[in-house]
C-alpha cells in the first residue's frame, strides 16, 4: 500500500508534464485512487497494537501464542479492509526509544490516524479479549468491547473484533465472518472448495472427480450451485455445505450454465441452450423454467442480478462480440452497456453502486478486470498484469475477489474496488472461479 | 469271351445286390442334407464378424479447428469434415459425441456456450453431408479439457476445436 502511495506521487508530475499528455490520456483509467462511491478516496491508518495479558496469574506459553496469532488475525483483517490502512509496529523506533510499549503518541508518530488495543484474560478455558479503539490525534480513547470464544475459536474471535472495530467506525457490518468458494483442480477434474474469506480453513465440497464450474451461493441457505458435469452434459447441482449432499436442480438438453441466484433467493438465472442455442432463462428453486429472457442466435451468458433484483447484466455477442449488455429481470429492454475494445464477458453487479465490473480484454490481448457505471460512462481499467478473470463482490461492495495468471499459474487474488490492495490469496495455482459468500448474522 | 461273361454278370448280381438297398439310403443323404443348412448358417454368421473387424479409430476422425471466438467453419475444418463424412458413411453404425473446446482465453460461461456453438456446427455440417441427426450428440467442455497446456497462440490454435468420440459402434 505504501508502495501505491509512492507510485501515485510519482505519476502527479507525469500528469502535470505537457509532453507525456497523450499517453496520460491513455492511462487516466488507471488512477490509483478513485472510490466507485465517493470520488477522490484516502485509506485511513490504523495501529493494532500487540495483545497484552490483564489477568493476574501466570499464563502458559499456548496462552501467549494464541494472544500473538489472534493479533495477526486482526491486523490482517484491518489490513485487507478497503477502508483502512495497517501502520506496522516498528521495532526499530522501540529500540530507539528503549521502550518496550508504544504509547498512543507513538503510534500517531508512526502516521496511524487511530489505535486497536487488546486486552486477553483467560477465563476458564476461554479467551476474552477486550478491545479499545483511540483517536491518536485526540489522545482519546472513543470506543470499547469485550468479546469471548472458547480458545480453539480464536480465530473466529479475531474475526469479531475486526467486525466490531469495522462497525464502529463506518457503520457497516464487517465481512471478516464470510465465505468464499472457488474451484480447483484436482486429479482429471475441478472440483469446488470453500473457504474463509481469508482463505484459512479451505473445505473440500464436491468429490465427483469431473468437471465443477460456476459456483454460486444461495443467499440465504447454506447451499452452492453449480453446473457440473458428474452426469455427462453440463447440468445444474446443489450442493448443500454442512452435510455435502448434492442434489440435482435441473436437466435439459444441452448446457445449464453460469447460474445466478436472485437476490431474494427465489430465482435461478442461469444459461440454457435447449433450443440449440445459449440463451438466458429463469428458474424457479426446483429448476423449473419461469420465463425465457433472450431470443437471440448469438451467445447470450453470464447473467448478474442488479442488487434490487429488477435487472439483469449478461454478455453477448449479438455484435459479432461478447459485449455487456442490460436488461429488465423480464427481459424486456435489452441495451448495450460497453463499447470498449472487443471483448467485455463476466459482467458482476456491484451490491453497492450502480456499476458493473467485467472482464475486458485490454491493450495486447490481455484480459483485466475493468468497471464501468451502469450509464456507461466511466469505463475504468483495474488490473494490469496477467489474465485476470471472474470478479466477485464481497457482501458489503467494497472488495473484489478474481483469478489471475499474474505469478504463473492460476490463482486467485483479491483486491478493493478501486482497484488498490491487490494480494494473493491461494497458493496452489490450481485455483479458479472464486465467488463470495453472503453476509451471516 | 466265357470268362468276361462270367464277370459282367458278376458285376450285374453286384448291382442288383448294392441296388437293392440302395433304395432305403436316400433317408441318410437327406439327413446330411439337413444338417448341412444350420451348419451353413452357422457358418454365415462366423464370417460375418470379420467385416466389422476392421473398427473406426478415434484417430481416424480427424479433429476440426478454429478461429478465436469464431465458430464457422473454414475451409480446413470443411475438408477435415468431408472425410470424416466418408468414414461415418462406411461405418453406418457409429454413434458419435462431437466435444466443442476453446482456448484459455476468455471467461470460463462464454467458452462454455462458444464450445457448443463449434460442437454443433460441426454437427449441423455432418447432418448437412446426409449423416442422420440421431447418430450424434454435441457437448461443450468450454475451457477446461485444453490438450495443449501452452500459452501461446500454438497451443491455442489446437485448443480450439471440435473432437470426435465414439460412443458405440
Amino acid at each position: 500500500m505504501r508502495r501505491l502511495l509512492f507510485l501515485a506521487f510519482l505519476l502527479i508530475p507525469i500528469a502535470l508534464s505537457p509532453g507525456l499528455r497523450a499517453q496520460v490520456d491513455d492511462d487516466d483509467v488507471r488512477r490509483f485512487y478513485f472510490d466507485t462511491i465517493s470520488g477522490e478516496y484516502q485509506a485511513t491508518p490504523i495501529g493494532v497494537d500487540d495483545m497484552k495479558y490483564i489477568g493476574n496469574r501466570y499464563i502458559t506459553h499456548e496462552d501467549s501464542v494464541l494472544m500473538y496469532y489472534t493479533t495477526r488475525i486482526v491486523q490482517s483483517d484491518i489490513d485487507f479492509y478497503a477502508d483502512f490502512e495497517l501502520v506496522p509496529l516498528d521495532s526499530f523506533f522501540l529500540k530507539t526509544y528503549e521502550i518496550n510499549e508504544m504509547s498512543v503518541l507513538g503510534w500517531r508518530r508512526l502516521g496511524a490516524d487511530l489505535l486497536v488495543k487488546l486486552e486477553a484474560e483467560f477465563p476458564a478455558d476461554k479467551l476474552r479479549v477486550r478491545w479499545r479503539l483511540y483517536d491518536t490525534i485526540k489522545q482519546q480513547q472513543f470506543a470499547r468491547g469485550v468479546l469471548e470464544r472458547s480458545k480453539v475459536d480464536w480465530r473466529i474471535l479475531g474475526h469479531e473484533i475486526s467486525n466490531a472495530v469495522v462497525h464502529t467506525l463506518t457503520g457497516e457490518a464487517g465481512i471478516f465472518l464470510t465465505k468464499i468458494a472457488y474451484c480447483k483442480e484436482v486429479g482429471e477434474g475441478k472440483e469446488i472448495f470453500i473457504a474463509d474469506y481469508d482463505g484459512a480453513n479451505e473445505k473440500q465440497l464436491t468429490s465427483t472427480e469431473s468437471i465443477n464450474i460456476s459456483p454460486c451461493f444461495s443467499p440465504d441457505k447454506d447451499e452452492l450451485y453449480f453446473t457440473s458435469y458428474m452426469r455427462g452434459d453440463p447440468q445444474l447441482f446443489k450442493v448443500n455445505i454442512n452435510n455435502l449432499e448434492i442434489t440435482q436442480v435441473a436437466k435439459y438438453d444441452g448446457i445449464v450454465a453460469a447460474p445466478a441466484i436472485s437476490p431474494d433467493g427465489n430465482k435461478i438465472a442461469c444459461v440454457l441452450s435447449k433450443d440449440g442455442n445459449s440463451e438466458i432463462y429463469v428458474l424457479d428453486l426446483k429448476g423449473r423454467v419461469i420465463k425465457r429472457l433472450t431470443r437471440h442466435q448469438a451467445i447470450d451468458t453470464a447473467p448478474t442480478w442488479s442488487p434490487d433484483g429488477r435487472m439483469i447484466a449478461f454478455s453477448s455477442d449479438r455484435s459479432g462480440s461478447p459485449q455487456i449488455y442490460l436488461m429488465d429481470s423480464d427481459g424486456l429492454n435489452v441495451q448495450r452497456l460497453t463499447y470498449q475494445g472487443g471483448y467485455n464477458d463476466s459482467p458482476i453487479w456491484s451490491s453497492r453502486a450502480d456499476r458493473i465490473t467485467f472482464v475486458s480484454r485490454t491493450k495486447y490481448g490481455r484480459f483485466d478486470l475493468a468497471s464501468i457505471d451502469t450509464s456507461g460512462i466511466d469505463y475504468r481499467i483495474m488490473t494490469e498484469v496477467g489474465q485476470n478473470e471472474n470478479p466477485h463482490f464481497s457482501p458489503d461492495g467494497k472488495h473484489i475477489i478474481f483469478s489471475s495468471t499474474r505469478l504463473g499459474p492460476r490463482d486467485i487474488f483479491t483486491m478493493d474496488i478501486t482497484g488498490r490492495n491487490q494480494s494473493r490469496l491461494t497458493r496452489s495455482g490450481r485455483c479458479s472461479n472464486p465467488v463470495w459468500g453472503p453476509a451471516r448474522k | 469271351m466265357k470268362k468276361m461273361a462270367v464277370l459282367m454278370l458278376v458285376a450285374m448280381i453286384a448291382v442288383i445286390i448294392t441296388g437293392c438297398p440302395e433304395k432305403p439310403p436316400p433317408p441318410p443323404p437327406e439327413e446330411p442334407v439337413e444338417v448341412a443348412p444350420p451348419v451353413e448358417k452357422d457358418t454365415t454368421p462366423a464370417p460375418a464378424p470379420p467385416p466389422p473387424k476392421p473398427k473406426l479409430t478415434e484417430q481416424q476422425l480427424q479433429t476440426v479447428y478454429f478461429d478465436f471466438d469464431k465458430y464457422n467453419l473454414r475451409p480446413d475444418a470443411k475438408a477435415s469434415l468431408d472425410a470424416n463424412f466418408a468414414l461415418l458413411q462406411e461405418f453406418p453404425d457409429v454413434i458419435l459425441k462431437i466435444e466443442g473446446h476453446c482456448d484459455e482465453r476468455g471467461t470460463i460461461e462464454y467458452n462454455l456456450s462458444l464450445g457448443e456453438k463449434r460442437a454443433k456446427a460441426t454437427v449441423d455440417y455432418l447432418v448437412g453431408l446426409g449423416i442422420d441427426p440421431g447418430r450424434m450428440s454435441a457437448i461443450s467442455y468450454g475451457k477446461e479439457r485444453p490438450v495443449d497446456p501452452g500459452h501461446d497462440e500454438v497451443a491455442w490454435a489446437k485448443n480450439r476445436r471440435a473432437e470426435f468420440r465414439i460412443i458405440s459402434q
